[in-house]
C-alpha cells in the first residue's frame, strides 16, 4: 500500500514538473541564413505556465554574436522595425513570435553550425535554453 | 407526343438554353482586380541613374519590354522583406504552373544602398529565383525613383550601432512601357497576386 502511494506520488510528481516548466518554447523555427547574409529570423511560440508575469530581458545565442527581439509593423503603408527591448509575458499566456511579427534577429554568426542554441534571460537567471536544427 | 409537339418542345428547349447562355455572356461582369489598384493613367518613371546586381549601369529603360513587380527593402531586413519576395516568388511560380508567359520579374530596389552593394544584393534576390533583379547605387538616385513614386523611406536606430529601414511596403508593378501602372497594398498574399496580375497584364 504505501509502495503504491509513492508510486503515485512520483508519477504525479513527474507529470506536475513536465506541466509546470515555468516558461515553455515551442514550433522554434530559425532559416538558415540566406547566402551571403550575417543575419537571419527566428520564430517560436512562448508560453508562460505560471501564475506571474515573465519579463525577458535579453535572448542570446553562442551562435551568433547577437540577437534582437524584434516586432515588424505595417502601419500607414510602411514597414517598419521595432526593437522589443524586454518582453513582458502575462500569466499563463502565450506569445507568438511569428513572420510579419515579433521575431528574433539573429546577427554575426559564429562559424558553421547545423543548429542553433537559443537562451532566454531574466536579469540575472536563465530563464530557458532550447536548441533547434536550422530549417531552409 | 406528336412530332408537331416534338418539334415546339425542341423549338423552346433551345429557346431556353440560348437565352441563358446569352444572358451568362452578357451579364456576367469582367474580372477586376480584388486587390490591386489601377493606376488611371499610367505614367513614365523618372529618371535615374543606378546599377543592377551585376553592377551595370542603368535607367528607367531597365523597366522596358516586360512586367515588373517591384518592391523597395533591404538586405538587413530579416523578416518583412524575405517574407514579401517569398511570397512574390510563390505567386510567379503559381502563375507558371498556371501558364502564364511571360511571367513579371521580380525586382528589389535596395533602400539601403549603403550596406547593399550590388554583389550583396544579388545574391539576396537571386536566391528568391535565377530571374530576379536587384537595383542599387547612390543614395540621391534611389531618392529620384522613389520620390517620384510615392515611396518613402527612412534609417531608424534600432540597438547599439545596428539600424533598421522603415519604408513603403507596396509592391508597384510597372507595366512594359515602362510605366507604374498598378500597386498592391500589404499585407501581401500569393492568392492576390495570382488573382489580379493575369488581369492587369491583360490590359482589363
Amino acid at each position: 500500500m504505501q509502495l503504491k502511494f509513492v508510486i503515485l506520488l512520483s508519477i504525479l510528481g513527474t507529470a506536475c514538473t513536465l506541466e509546470q516548466a515555468p516558461l515553455v518554447a515551442t514550433d522554434v523555427s530559425i532559416k538558415e541564413p540566406l547566402p551571403g547574409m550575417q543575419m537571419t529570423a527566428g520564430y517560436l511560440s512562448l508560453t508562460n505556465n505560471t501564475s506571474q508575469l515573465i519579463t525577458i530581458a535579453r535572448v542570446t545565442s553562442p551562435q551568433f554574436g547577437s540577437v534582437e527581439m524584434h516586432e515588424s509593423v505595417v502601419e500607414d503603408g510602411m514597414a517598419r522595425m521595432y526593437p522589443l527591448g524586454e518582453l513582458t509575458i502575462l500569466a499563463g499566456k502565450t506569445v507568438q513570435f511569428e513572420p510579419g511579427g515579433k521575431h528574433l534577429m539573429l546577427m554575426r554568426p559564429v562559424g558553421e553550425f547545423q543548429s542553433v542554441t537559443l537562451e532566454f534571460h531574466a536579469n540575472k537567471a536563465v530563464l530557458l535554453t532550447v536548441n533547434v536544427a536550422l530549417s531552409d | 407526343m406528336g412530332p408537331r409537339n416534338r418539334f415546339i418542345a425542341i423549338v423552346a428547349v433551345v429557346a431556353i438554353a440560348t437565352g441563358a447562355w446569352l444572358s451568362f455572356k452578357v451579364m456576367t461582369p469582367a474580372a477586376l482586380p480584388l486587390t490591386a489598384t489601377l493606376l488611371p493613367a499610367p505614367g513614365p518613371l523618372p529618371e535615374f541613374s543606378l546599377l543592377d546586381h551585376d553592377g551595370n549601369a542603368i535607367g528607367r529603360g531597365v523597366f522596358s519590354g516586360q512586367w515588373s513587380l517591384v518592391f523597395f527593402g533591404f538586405t538587413h531586413c530579416p523578416d518583412i522583406c524575405p517574407l514579401t519576395l517569398q511570397v512574390l516568388a510563390d505567386a510567379r511560380k503559381q502563375l507558371a504552373d498556371e501558364g502564364m508567359d511571360p511571367l513579371p520579374r521580380i525586382v528589389l530596389v535596395s533602400v539601403d544602398p549603403e550596406r547593399d552593394t550590388p554583389e550583396i544584393l544579388g545574391q539576396y534576390v537571386q536566391y528568391f529565383g535565377d530571374d530576379n533583379l536587384g537595383i542599387t547605387g547612390e543614395l540621391e538616385e534611389v531618392r529620384k525613383l522613389t520620390g517620384r513614386l510615392g515611396i518613402f523611406f527612412e534609417k531608424t536606430a534600432t540597438d547599439g550601432d545596428n539600424y533598421s529601414v522603415d519604408h513603403s511596403a507596396v509592391v508597384l508593378v510597372i507595366n512594359p512601357r515602362g510605366q507604374f501602372h498598378a500597386l498592391f497594398s500589404a499585407p501581401h498574399i500569393a492568392r492576390n497576386f495570382v488573382h489580379d496580375l493575369p488581369l492587369i497584364m491583360r490590359g482589363r
